[in-house]
C-alpha cells in the first residue's frame, strides 16, 4: 500500500506547470499510477498517459475498477502493437509502434496536448521500463525535449521511476530537470 | 552554501579563481540554484543565465516568483532551441539556433556580457544537459573556452552547474581540472 495522503499533499502544493518525478518500488508502481490518476482526474484534469508498462485495456479496466473517470484519460499505449495485440485506436487510446519509437511518441503526445481542452497532465509510466528499450542518451534527450515542450505549453508532468532500477546517470539527469522528487 | 559564499567573497576581493564548478544534489537541484542566484544578486552582480534545462518563460517566471530580480539577468534560451520549439522574442531573452553551435553560443554570451555594466556572473545550467545534444569534445571545448575567457578578469564570475551523481563523468572530471574551484553544495 502507498501513502495516498502523502501523495495527495505533495501534489496539492505544486504549481500547474510543474514536473514531478515519483520514485517508488516495482511492487507499488501500479498503486502509484492509480492514486495519481484518481487524485488528478478528481480535480478535473485530463491525464495523457504514456504507458510502457501495461497494455491500455488492462489500464482502463483498472481505472474503472478504482472509480477513475476514464473520460478524463487518454492513453498513448506503447505496449499493445509491439506485443502483436489488438491495436485499434479509439477515442481514449492511441497505439504507438513500440516503446523505442520516441519520435512517434513525441509527435503523438504533442497532438494529444493540443487536442485536449482544459487542465491536463502528462503521466509517464515508467522511465525505468522505457530505458530497457532505449539507449540512455537518446532517452534522456527525448525526456528533456518533451519536458521543454510541456513547460512551454504550461502542462504538468509526472514521471514514475522504479527506485534503484533506473540507470543512475539518467536518473540524475532527469531528476535535475524536475521541479520535485517524491519518494513513495 | 557557506563554501560558495566564501568563494564569491574571495573572487570579488582578489579577482582570482573566478571559474567555479558547482556540484548540486539532483533532488534539490533547482532550489539550490535559486539560493545561488540570490547570493550572487545580493552581492550586486548582474548575470547571464544559460538555460539548457528549462525554456525562458519557465525559468524566468520561477526565478521571479522566488523574488529574484530578472531585469538584472539576460537569459540565453538553449532549452527551446534544443527541443526545436518556436522561439518567441521576449525582453531579456536571447535565442540561439537549434544546431546549438558552440561558437554561436559563446558569441551570444559575449555579446550579452558586453551589454551589462559592473560585476557580472555567467551561469551555465547545466553542462551535462548541454552534453546530451553535443559531442563531449564540443561540450568540453565550450567549458574550456569560457574558463579561459574569464581567467584574470576581475568583474566576472563563471559558474558551471552539474548534478552530483553526474560529476564522476569523465568529461566533467576534465572540466574540474580546468576550473579554479569545485564546490559541492549539500543544502
Amino acid at each position: 500500500m502507498i501513502d495516498t495522503k502523502k501523495l495527495k499533499a505533495e501534489l496539492e502544493d505544486i504549481p500547474n506547470d510543474s514536473i514531478v518525478l515519483i520514485e517508488t518500488s516495482a511492487e507499488k508502481a501500479m498503486d502509484v499510477n492509480l492514486a495519481v490518476m484518481k487524485i488528478l482526474t478528481d480535480k478535473d484534469y485530463t491525464g495523457l498517459i504514456i504507458s510502457a508498462s501495461r497494455p491500455c485495456k488492462n489500464l482502463l479496466v483498472l481505472y474503472e475498477k478504482n472509480s477513475i473517470n476514464t473520460k478524463k484519460v487518454m492513453i498513448l499505449c506503447a505496449v499493445c502493437k509491439s506485443q502483436g495485440g489488438d491495436a485499434k485506436n479509439t477515442e481514449r487510446v492511441i497505439h504507438l509502434e513500440r516503446i523505442s519509437a520516441l519520435t512517434e511518441m513525441s509527435i503523438s503526445l504533442n497532438e494529444a496536448i493540443k487536442k485536449t481542452e482544459g487542465g491536463k497532465f502528462v503521466f509517464i509510466d515508467s522511465i525505468t521500463t522505457m530505458l530497457i528499450y532505449n539507449k540512455p542518451n537518446v532517452f534522456a534527450i527525448f525526456i528533456h525535449s518533451i519536458l521543454t515542450k510541456m513547460r512551454m505549453n504550461m502542462v504538468s508532468g509526472l514521471l514514475i521511476s522504479i527506485e534503484n532500477e533506473t540507470n543512475k546517470d539518467i536518473r540524475a539527469e532527469i531528476a535535475q530537470l524536475c521541479d520535485k522528487v517524491i519518494k513513495l | 552554501m557557506e563554501k560558495l559564499e566564501s568563494a564569491l567573497n574571495e573572487i570579488l576581493k582578489t579577482g582570482k579563481g573566478n571559474s567555479i564548478l558547482l556540484e548540486l544534489d539532483a533532488e534539490l537541484y533547482f532550489k539550490t540554484i535559486i539560493k545561488a542566484i540570490k547570493k550572487l544578486q545580493k552581492k550586486g552582480l548582474s548575470g547571464i543565465y544559460v538555460s539548457t534545462q528549462r525554456p525562458f518563460k519557465n525559468i524566468s517566471s520561477l526565478l521571479k516568483k522566488e523574488g529574484i530580480n530578472i531585469n538584472k539577468i539576460i537569459f540565453i534560451d538553449v532549452a527551446s532551441a534544443a527541443s526545436k520549439e518556436a522561439q518567441e522574442k521576449c525582453k531579456g531573452c536571447v535565442h540561439i539556433s537549434p544546431e546549438l553551435d558552440v561558437d554561436e553560443l559563446v558569441e551570444a554570451i559575449y555579446n550579452s556580457a558586453e551589454k551589462m555594466k559592473g560585476k557580472k556572473f555567467i551561469f551555465i545550467d547545466s553542462i551535462t544537459t548541454f552534453a546530451l545534444y553535443k559531442p563531449i569534445s564540443e561540450s568540453l571545448r565550450f567549458s574550456e573556452f569560457l574558463i579561459s575567457q574569464v581567467k584574470g578578469k576581475k568583474d566576472i564570475i563563471l559558474i558551471l552547474n552539474v548534478a552530483k551523481d553526474l560529476s564522476q563523468k569523465k568529461f566533467i572530471r576534465d572540466v574540474v581540472m580546468r576550473a579554479d574551484k569545485t564546490i559541492e553544495i549539500k543544502d
